[in-house]
């Protein structure tokens, strides 16, 4: 059985993050390069003293043309978010929402924290306050589902709905799923993505955890990717969500899966990563070979380095090994976007379409020991190997090729 | 329609105890596990009763991991010793499919309360497990997996769909073995929740009862080792039954309420015996969600109606809820080793809890003591938040 449905190609595509709305917005930030970090709510003082000030939030935006306030109002924010990636996907594909229901509609989606604002709401209410008196409506909507179920709610998608949550690698996971044959082998669209957010109670964690490039760090809170003064990623948020249809039904194929897969690395810490690159560039390069694709073919690479100290390394390592010498164009989108919420998937495409990809800030000093210098410039590739490299383990990586719906600008 | 996978090992946790033994004897004598319990204060709740599982205190593997951590962990190792597979392990070869809901909530909430009260030196690494991928990881780690390791967190059919993956897996040739399940534990978030619905049972749960008034929650792990055809033959692996077909679809209807009239839920049925191809004359009993609210099984029971007919009337339903409670994320792991031990032995576990069987729902729940059924196919049902279903299809060790 083949591991993906050769008739279906990506077709359209949603985002939403700190750049805005779309995929001009997120093409506009990538070209500037400059990390899109605002200062985080920090009243409650339960960061570090000198911890990080700052995510990649997105801005006040408004949906309503994508999710009327009434749907809205019911609907956490990763849930708005979800809902409304996924109508901007679907518009991006030139879809007759109203003619979506004759062909079956799968969803797929990851996140990692889930719905966290409406957790915590829930938390208060239940830990603090009189449980008896808890929000049904908060519960739910701040299951980590919520928002692939309002997405079928909100189009009628009846096909098979999943949630990802394998940390980094959950966007990618989602796009296998998608991508790979239908069940019964009837077409089917399929909707796959990811939606984060981060309020400050998760932002809080994630510095005490030591995830994030704190305010004191020499050189000012910038995350670094692959920098010889990285400590740590920028936390960002947003939505990011692809509609897949078959060849025959959609008008702008912009890309297909040609490969990918998933590995795992047991050395790793429960929040970290570990030392198996040797056996992860192993496992990618028995994929690519098993489907044909020649790593010389492969015109960028879209990384999941965010400024991390442990998962940067390891993702170089693995580039290195799989490549040796002849390492294509190394695209960081999270030095722009942050870590969390889906621009390293929206990355895929612009650079499958042809786009300005500006060596993120804070990326000219590159590591030495890691050997591997981010790209800064025009990137237009036939094929993309995006890698997703999870703390705790997970691997996941699939390869983009354009198709003739990609726009060579 | 797919090769089946053979079902090797098994493995279990629930408030019935923490080897598969315990369960299959308990099961079948329709104990039931639910009842006052001390995991956190639950006076301060609606209602008062849950499945804890007993004996817990030291589960967690390390003060990284949670409890249900430990329960996936505990889970796997019974289930990997059962297919004895230490001999033949191939790390690139083998892959863990897991889910779960609330992973390390029960965890975080003592963090949070920690941490809004600004604790002094509040240790944060407990919060490091309240992520769902964390109990299928934890699993990898100590296993030495270097295969593909996945974690879905879809509501109440997370460990069913943790199985349709692995099939999935085991069929496209990408493993030889899997590993999958789901694991959940109690937490006050959840218990808080389904209260504030209105949707747990002050009682312990009656599913497809006249007078049912809820779910009880409960928690734990269940564990099955999947193994291709070939692989499993090949090395004479022991034979707990098979994983015949999968389905899984959406009601696109409401973020928690199931479509009244159980149309997605029976698609998903339907897919199921397509995908093992199998007639539905061919299933011997049914172990359904049977959460116990009154909108659960009334759905239930009309997909059950709209794939089956007139046979329901004969068709001996089960509900595994009314011993262990509801297992959220767990649930359709657990509920798939409860099927394949009926499956195994020949007979269907009781639905526990008085009362006889809600005459509007026209099915024949297997009351007071386990029921012999004859055949060789059965299905294991379970609906989810967000409107998801998913229908598996077993087949017994002979078929």
């Amino acid at each position: 059985m083949s591991r993906f449905a050769a008739e279906l190609c990506i077709s359209g595509c949603g985002t939403i993050g700190p750049f805005g709305v779309g995929m001009a917005a997120l093409r506009t930030a990538l070209a500037a390069g400059i990390p899109l970090a605002r200062p985080i709510e920090k009243g409650s003082g339960w960061h570090r003293s000198g911890g990080s000030g700052s995510a990649a939030l997105v801005p006040a935006v408004d949906l309503k043309a994508m999710v009327p306030p009434a749907a809205a109002r019911r609907m956490s924010t990763s849930s708005l978010w979800a809902v409304a990636a996924a109508k901007l996907a679907l518009a991006d594909a030139g879809v007759d929402v109203t003619r979506l229901q004759e062909t079956a509609l799968t969803v797929d989606l990851a996140n990692v924290f889930g719905p966290s604002r409406y957790t915590e709401l829930l938390l208060q209410q239940v830990l603090h306050g009189d449980p008896q008196l808890a929000s049904p409506f908060l519960f739910t909507d701040c299951v980590a589902n919520a928002p692939a179920g309002q997405i079928a709610i909100a189009l009628g998608a009846r096909g098979s709905n999943t949630t990802w949550c394998e940390r980094e690698c959950g966007q990618v996971l989602a796009l296998l799923a998608a991508a790979r044959p239908a069940r019964d082998a009837a077409p089917r669209r399929a909707l796959c993505g990811v939606v984060d957010e981060m309020p400050e109670v998760v932002h809080a964690i994630l510095d005490r955890l030591n995830a994030l490039v704190a305010a004191a760090t020499a050189g000012g809170e910038v995350p670094r990717p692959y920098g010889r003064t990285r400590a740590g990623f920028l936390a960002g948020e947003g939505a990011t969500v692809l509609l897949l249809e078959p060849r025959s039904l959609a008008r702008r194929p912009l890309a297909r899966v040609v490969a990918g897969g998933r590995a795992f690395d047991p050395s790793a810490h429960p929040i970290g990563w570990g030392s198996g690159h040797v056996e992860l560039a192993g496992a990618i390069a028995a994929d690519l070979a098993q489907a044909g694709v020649a790593p010389g073919s492969i015109g960028a690479v879209v990384a999941s380095a965010s400024g991390s100290v442990g998962g940067d390394a390891l993702e170089a390592r693995v580039l290195r090994e799989l490549f040796d010498a002849a390492l294509p164009p190394v695209l960081v989108p999270k030095g722009v976007v942050g870590e969390f919420g889906g621009g390293v998937l929206a990355s895929a495409l612009l650079a499958l379409e042809g786009a300005q990809f500006a060596r993120p800030v804070g990326c000219d000093d590159g590591d030495p020991e890691l050997g591997l210098r981010v790209h800064d410039g025009t990137v237009r590739a036939e094929r993309v190997l995006v890698t997703t490299f999870a703390a705790g383990g997970a691997a996941a990586w699939v390869v983009l090729e354009a198709g003739p719906g990609a726009s060579k600008s | 329609m797919g090769e089946p996978a053979a079902i090797t090992g098994l493995g279990c946790v629930s408030g019935l105890g923490w080897s598969v033994r315990e369960f299959a004897a308990r099961l079948f004598a329709g104990t039931v596990a639910i009842g006052p319990f001390d995991l956190f204060d639950a006076a301060r709740h609606r209602t008062r009763l849950g499945s804890q599982v007993p004996g817990a205190a030291g589960v967690r593997p390390s003060p990284w991991h949670s409890r249900v951590d430990g329960f996936a962990l505990h889970a796997a190792r019974v289930a990997w010793s059962a297919a004895d597979l230490d001999a033949c392990f191939a790390p690139t070869r083998t892959g863990v499919f897991f889910g779960t809901s609330t992973a390390g909530m029960f965890e975080t909430e003592a963090f949070y309360r920690g941490l809004t009260a600004h604790t002094p030196r509040l240790r944060v690494r407990p919060v490091a497990s309240q992520q769902s991928n964390a109990p299928g990881d934890t699993i990898a780690r100590a296993f030495g997996i270097r295969g593909p390791v996945v974690s879905v967190s879809t509501a109440c059919v997370s460990g069913a769909q943790a199985l349709l993956e692995a099939l999935d897996a085991i069929r496209s040739g990408e493993v030889d073995v899997a590993i999958a399940g789901g694991a959940d534990g109690l937490c006050e978030l959840t218990y808080a929740g389904f209260n504030a619905l209105r949707a747990v049972d002050a009682a312990p749960c009656v599913p497809y009862r006249s007078g049912r008034q809820g779910l009880s929650l409960g928690e734990g792990a269940g564990v099955v080792v999947l193994e291709s055809r070939e692989h499993a033959e090949r090395r004479g692996a022991p034979d707990a039954g098979w994983l015949c077909g999968a389905g899984s679809t959406c009601d696109a209807h409401h973020v928690a309420a199931p479509e009244p009239s159980g149309e997605g839920a029976a698609r998903a049925i339907r897919a199921a015996l397509q995908d093992a191809a199998i007639a539905p004359d061919a299933i011997a009993f049914v172990n359904v969600h049977g959460t116990g609210t009154p909108h659960n099984d009334a759905a239930e029971a009309r997909a059950l109606h709209a794939v089956f007919g007139r046979a329901v009337a004969t068709l001996p339903i089960t509900s595994t809820k009314s011993l262990v409670g509801h297992l959220l994320g767990a649930a359709g792991a657990l509920e798939a080793i409860a099927t394949l031990l009926c499956l195994g032995a020949g007979r269907v576990h009781p639905t526990a809890g008085p009362g006889a069987a809600d005459p509007e729902l026209g099915v024949d729940l297997v009351l007071g003591a386990a029921r012999s059924v004859a055949g060789r196919h059965a299905l294991s049902t379970n609906l989810a938040f967000g409107g998801a279903n998913t229908a598996l299809v077993f087949g017994s060790a002979a078929s």
